[in-house]
């Protein structure tokens, strides 16, 4: 790990993403933008942040749970392939992946509704 | 943009770190040396484009007749029925890097005394270096009675021969299932690429009954050509326990030399002379051996145990042949032990490039390859045991967590998602 190179992973998942990668990347910048956005505007208008985050965690922590019953299907592997703590381990870190997009999400759809109700 | 890709991410991670990703401060020359490389392969293309990006007078010359370029390791995903051909088929044009001289041709002589090559097509092409990555052949002649045209037909299969075999065998295997009866698996007696394919297709057929409720109607044997199913001691230990557990028997010191297609019987040399078993279902290996241009060249080692197939005589840490120095043997072709993996060529081409780039600025070549080699060992629908060792047979573990001699899901993760992206990634000089 020592030589671990951040060039040859963005290949690899260059590589592995392949028509894909662009659009990934663009999404994923764009929530992120989106999010800074909604946290900005839920300052600005003096609303708390407790309703989009728990929200988000909720949302989050529900597609992950799904997301990682789901990791093994995806792998043509069945559940039980799961069988060891470093297969759970793997296949959580995996189902983060959806699970913080869902949870994004959900932050940026309450953040808008919430903001857009106090301007109403 | 579905789950699927979105998950890449975190795979391609693991098998980023699986392949042992590295990070040289890359030295650039300018040496304006004219290079050939024979086979736009693995090794090949990966060379090149790491050359290309490295030594930017130097003239790159590629010989390649071969249009297609596979990912064969996804071979026995296909063999497995889970991946498609089309999974595995890449072109070569893809990959091929820019300002490298393809020449669309096989080398058909290999001349090192004149510093040349002449193609299939008869032109002639001289070097300063020539890298040779041609790969090997699989001589499926020298078993009696077989031909690759059988492969899919009166219950022979082979992983080995591409991926319309791969998915004919899967069909064969399909076909046994449903019928039942006995299955013979084996490996040749000469040295083979990713020498796990034929014992992760042996505990793949086994979960696949197993999984359809039909184990019982089938009879698995494997047929080890020596006294070991591998050649790494605890490794061997392991797939042998794991083999007893699921009623696959062995038999030891079998090499297939002759099949019967019509009466689906097979004969094998023994220490006690020919055995004859009858079959339902086998899965041939065949032997694997330099490919005839080379064998016919002054390259390979001229005496000892890899001297019989033709492996290119090279030293084993910088993969340099030691009669002509201005020739280097990578990949499957090299004859060195062990590495006839795409981990192996991982490995390899970047040593020989460091190498070859320092001795071209002037100065001394250092860098060393160890021998190091992988191969995610299947051993059913959804585990693997991730097995990676040097020259001297030791297990080296690039993921403290991922313990080599244990089945996990991880380890088939890596096979299954991670290694193609590396794959590619490797091709084009970048991992
Ligand atoms: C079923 C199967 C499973 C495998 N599983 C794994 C695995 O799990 N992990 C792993 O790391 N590896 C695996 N491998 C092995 C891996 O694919 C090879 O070791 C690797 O591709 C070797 O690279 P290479 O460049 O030496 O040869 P190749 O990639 O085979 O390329 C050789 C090239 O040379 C060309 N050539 C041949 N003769 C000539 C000539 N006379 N002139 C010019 N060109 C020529 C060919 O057309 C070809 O393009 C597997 C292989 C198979 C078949």
């Amino acid at each position: 790990m020592s030589e671990f190179d951040p060039l040859s992973l963005f290949a690899i998942l260059y590589e592995s993403f392949g028509v894909w990668f662009w659009p990934a990347v663009i999404l994923a910048c764009l929530l992120l933008v989106s999010i800074i956005a909604s946290v900005v505007l839920i300052r600005r208008k003096d609303l708390a942040f407790g309703r989009p985050v728990l929200i988000a965690l909720a949302v989050g922590a529900t597609t992950t749970f799904i997301a990682t019953l789901l990791a093994p299907a995806w792998t043509h592997a069945d559940l039980g392939a799961l069988g060891s703590i470093v297969d759970v381990v793997a296949a959580v870190a995996l189902a983060l992946v959806p699970g913080a997009a869902a949870a994004a999400l959900a932050f940026l759809l309450v953040a808008v509704i919430s903001t857009g109700r106090r301007r109403l | 943009m579905n789950r699927r890709t979105f998950l890449l991410g975190g795979t391609s991670a693991l098998a980023a770190l699986s392949l042992g990703v590295s990070g040289t401060t890359a030295q650039t020359s300018d040496a304006p040396v004219n290079i050939v490389i024979a086979g736009a392969g693995a090794a090949g293309l990966s060379l090149a484009s790491r050359l290309r990006r490295r030594m930017s007078k130097a003239r790159i010359t590629i010989v390649d007749a071969k249009r297609e370029h596979y990912f064969q390791p996804g071979f026995t995903l296909i063999m497995a029925g889970l991946w498609q051909p089309d999974d595995v088929t890449e072109s070569n044009a893809d990959f091929m890097p820019r300002d490298v001289d393809w020449v669309e041709e096989a080398v058909a002589e290999f001349d090192p005394e004149s510093n040349s090559i002449t193609t299939s097509g008869g032109q002639r092409l001289g070097y300063d270096y020539l890298f040779v990555t041609t790969g090997l052949n699989l001589d499926y002649a020298a078993i009696e009675g077989m031909e690759t045209s059988l492969i899919g037909q009166e219950g022979i299969a082979s992983v080995y021969a591409g991926p319309e075999a791969a998915a004919a065998s899967s069909r064969a295997m399909d076909r046994f299932l449903e019928a039942g009866g006995t299955g013979l698996f084996g490996r040749p007696a000469t040295e083979i690429k990713c020498a796990g394919a034929p014992l992760k297709m042996t505990f793949i057929t086994e979960d696949r009954a197993r999984r359809q409720g039909r184990r019982e109607n089938v009879e698995l044997v494997y047929n080890a050509h020596n006294d070991t199913v591998f050649a790494i001691p605890p490794v061997n230990d392991k797939v042998e326990t794991l083999f007893a557990e699921r009623g696959v028997k062995v038999n030891h010191g079998h090499v297939l030399k002759a099949l019967e297609p019509g009466s689906r019987q097979a004969v094998y040399e023994t220490a006690d002379g020919e055995v004859t078993m009858d079959y339902d279902f086998i899965h041939v290996v065949p032997p694997m051996r330099a490919p005839d241009p080379v064998r016919n060249s002054p390259l390979p080692w001229q005496e000892g145990p890899l001297a019989a197939d033709g492996w290119i005589e090279a030293e084993r840490e910088t993969l340099r042949h030691p009669r002509y120095p201005n020739v280097f043997a990578l990949g499957d072709v090299a004859g060195v032990p062990r590495g006839k993996t795409a981990a192996s060529v991982k490995w390899q081409v970047p040593v020989v490039a460091d190498n070859f780039v320092a001795e071209t600025r002037g100065e001394e070549p250092v860098a060393a390859y160890n021998g190091y080699t992988s191969c995610p060992m299947v051993t059913a629908y959804g585990t693997a045991m991730l097995i990676e060792f040097d020259y001297e047979g030791n297990l080296i573990q690039s993921f403290p967590f991922i313990e080599p001699l244990e089945e996990r899901w991880v380890s088939w993760l890596i096979e299954e998602k991670g290694l193609k992206g590396a794959y590619l990634a490797m091709l084009r000089g970048r991992a």
